[in-house]
């Protein structure tokens, strides 16, 4: 109950504080907030700008929440997302569900080196998974410079996917997977088990749980829906690949898990409140050219306010 | 008198309007989507500093928005168009697809990118030709030269960059068959290091004068033409300053110029889909010398570079690019 009072203070703080900043730029706060509002949910166009952009935010945030409720701080949905991506590409040619499985397998994989880095050297998640973030960057560019590279030959790009997926579609499959992942964490013993780990591995240890075989397979669940993100990213929305594809989709993925509070099912909220607050800023700045830059901001005043919230807990300040 | 002075100027009040009812009183509204922030000093700032030359010049009511993802494009493009705005850029290729969808569904809105090929009845895109100054260019380096041996270093290779190569090549070789160009690519656009190494082997292979397209790292090629005192090209800005004293012209780009000269077309109502091929006739491409070193080229070569730079800009001459 408390943590679902900390997710609502902290959006509700990003709002009041991103209206209180229209003033500096000479904004009636009232209007900045029903411009972001408007420009969100208020009409049928803006309400699929929303939908479309919370859908990687979903999938990227159940991926980091699933990550970090093992304990695992697994920064690199990125990374996942872009060879999620890159798979989907390649196994397009074999239809929706083996592309969309594809990009499953290659997020797992990618997640997977850092647990292995985990096993063989001890290097931790947070380093690891970062790095990976950026081969998989770098990958890409090389795909769409390369061999990836559009028949024409001429923009670092690739040709169009022959397939693609609706945003209904896109939405059945998002929720399946958000459901999914509150079934797997509450309702199985693997869930248990995830958990155990994340709360205290040494006791999960002792209580039985094999603490490395389930960070691997948090690490390859969180790393599958994070891939997923990519692949219903290519056949949704973009077609086709560029350097720019994963357009930082890991990365707000971990302040929408945060929001959520690591609950799937609070993330969708989440994912929904920061897919409208970007889809929201982006008519913000073509309406009142305030800078897009207010969407980062929002993300940085509910992580902060998150922060702040859960170190006066932990100090015994309700 | 007075009677008649006032029929007379409400005739006028009355015929004035009626030639465009509409256009007297409409604002003329342009939008802009970048890949990225418009305070990085380069390709983003550049497209914005032509946004505010079109509001300046045509007093247009204006919009921009950062698209920070893909779904942003389609989103940013469809929003001018319900809004009935006139003219839609979006900078860069990678707003061709999103360009298309939109422009189908909103025909009154003219939807341009910056490069590209994609062409639909109110989709087309702005391609420069760099090409006809980089022509100049190898004029120059083979007038000039005393080997007979120029070298170009490349960033990544891109058909883009080629093709300036292409046509610096072909500009030297029209005055001297046998003259050679020599290429190297670095593989990247920010290794000053490596530009400077590449630099330094072409000069040690013997060539007098360096041509870059390397973007950042051109500065690592022009710091190692001023230690061995070659003399080299700036490119796309004039880079004449970077240094002073072997730079001896730049091939230059005026990206802002060419968002008010698609704006004119647009609100003039002369649009017709096609490539916009922009180059110095439309004066968005030239050759900018170093006037601290344009006294030490002979003569004649700055009359040839002249009479070749006539010729393009009346297109008697077509400057031979890549083919993409």
């Amino acid at each position: 109950m408390r943590q679902i009072a900390a997710g609502a203070l902290a959006a509700i703080a990003a709002v009041v504080l991103l209206a209180l900043s229209g003033i500096a730029f000479g904004h009636a706060p009232g209007e900045l907030l029903s411009t972001l509002i408007s420009g969100s949910i208020g009409s049928s166009f803006a309400l699929h700008g929303t939908i479309v952009k919370s859908i990687p935010l979903l999938l990227t945030g159940l991926s980091v929440a699933i990550a970090f409720r093992a304990g695992v701080w697994n920064i690199g949905a990125e990374g996942q997302f872009i060879v999620g991506g890159l798979a989907c590409f390649l196994a397009a040619r074999f239809g929706l569900i083996s592309s969309l499985l594809a990009s499953m397998i290659a997020g797992a994989a990618w997640a997977l080196i850092a647990s292995l880095l985990r096993f063989w050297r001890n290097a931790p998640e947070v380093l690891t998974t970062i790095i990976l973030n950026f081969v998989g960057f770098h990958l890409l560019g090389y795909s769409v410079n390369g061999p990836l590279q559009e028949a024409r030959a001429q923009y670092p790009q690739t040709d169009a996917v022959a397939i693609s997926l609706s945003t209904s579609g896109e939405v059945v499959i998002a929720l399946s997977i958000c459901i999914a992942s509150w079934f797997l964490l509450y309702r199985t013993k693997e869930g248990l088990r995830l958990r155990a780990t994340g709360f205290n591995p040494f006791a999960a240890r002792w209580a039985g749980v094999h603490v490395n075989a389930q960070i691997a397979r948090a690490m390859a669940i969180s790393g599958g829906m994070a891939g997923l993100a990519g692949g219903i990213e290519l056949l949704g929305v973009t077609h086709r690949l560029f350097e720019r594809f994963a357009a930082g989709y890991g990365y707000s993925g971990i302040a929408v898990a945060l929001l959520g509070q690591l609950h799937p099912l609070a993330t969708l909220l989440s994912a929904v409140f920061f897919g409208a607050l970007t889809t929201g800023a982006g008519e913000l700045q073509r309406a009142s050219n305030i800078s897009a830059s207010v969407a980062t901001f929002g993300q940085a005043v509910v992580i902060l306010t998150l922060i702040g919230l859960s170190s006066r807990a932990k100090r015994g300040i309700p | 008198m007075k009677r008649g002075a006032v029929l007379l100027l409400c005739f006028i009040a009355a015929c004035q309007p009626t030639r465009h009812p509409r256009q007297a009183t409409r604002l003329f509204k342009v939008g802009l989507l970048t890949p990225g922030s418009v305070n990085d000093h380069g390709w983003n700032a550049i497209a914005y500093e032509g946004l505010l030359r079109i509001q300046k010049e045509f007093g247009a009511e204006i919009s921009h928005q950062e698209t920070k993802t893909p779904a942003e494009f389609e989103e940013g493009f469809r929003s001018y168009g319900a809004k009935g705005f006139d003219l839609a850029f979006g900078h860069g290729f990678e707003f061709q697809d999103a360009a298309l969808k939109a422009g189908a569904q909103y025909a009154k809105t003219v939807f341009i990118t910056t490069s590209g090929s994609s062409v639909a009845k109110n989709v087309s895109p702005m391609v420069f030709q760099l090409e006809q100054a980089t022509y100049l260019l190898g004029i120059i380096a083979a007038r000039e030269s005393k080997t007979g041996r120029a070298g170009v270093v490349g960033g990544i290779k891109l058909p883009s960059i080629e093709s300036t190569f292409i046509a610096f090549r072909a500009g030297a070789q029209s005055v001297n068959p046998k003259f050679e160009v020599k290429e190297v690519y670095t593989g990247n656009f920010d290794d000053l290091g490596a530009a400077r190494l590449a630099t330094l082997s072409l000069i040690n292979a013997g060539c007098d004068f360096i041509f870059h397209q390397a973007n950042e790292a051109g500065r690592g090629v022009f710091q190692a033409c001023s230690e061995r005192n070659v003399r080299c090209f700036g490119s796309n800005k004039n880079q004449n300053e970077l240094a002073p004293n072997v730079i001896l012209a730049s091939a230059v780009l005026d990206m802002p110029t060419a968002f008010v000269y698609v704006a004119r077309i647009v609100r003039d109502r002369q649009f017709q889909p096609h490539v916009y091929w922009l180059g110095m006739k439309e004066g968005i491409v030239s050759l900018v010398w170093n006037d601290r070193l344009k006294s030490s080229v002979a003569p004649s070569t700055v009359a040839d570079v002249d009479r070749v730079e006539k010729q393009i800009r009346s297109g008697a001459l077509q400057v031979p690019r890549g083919k993409f």
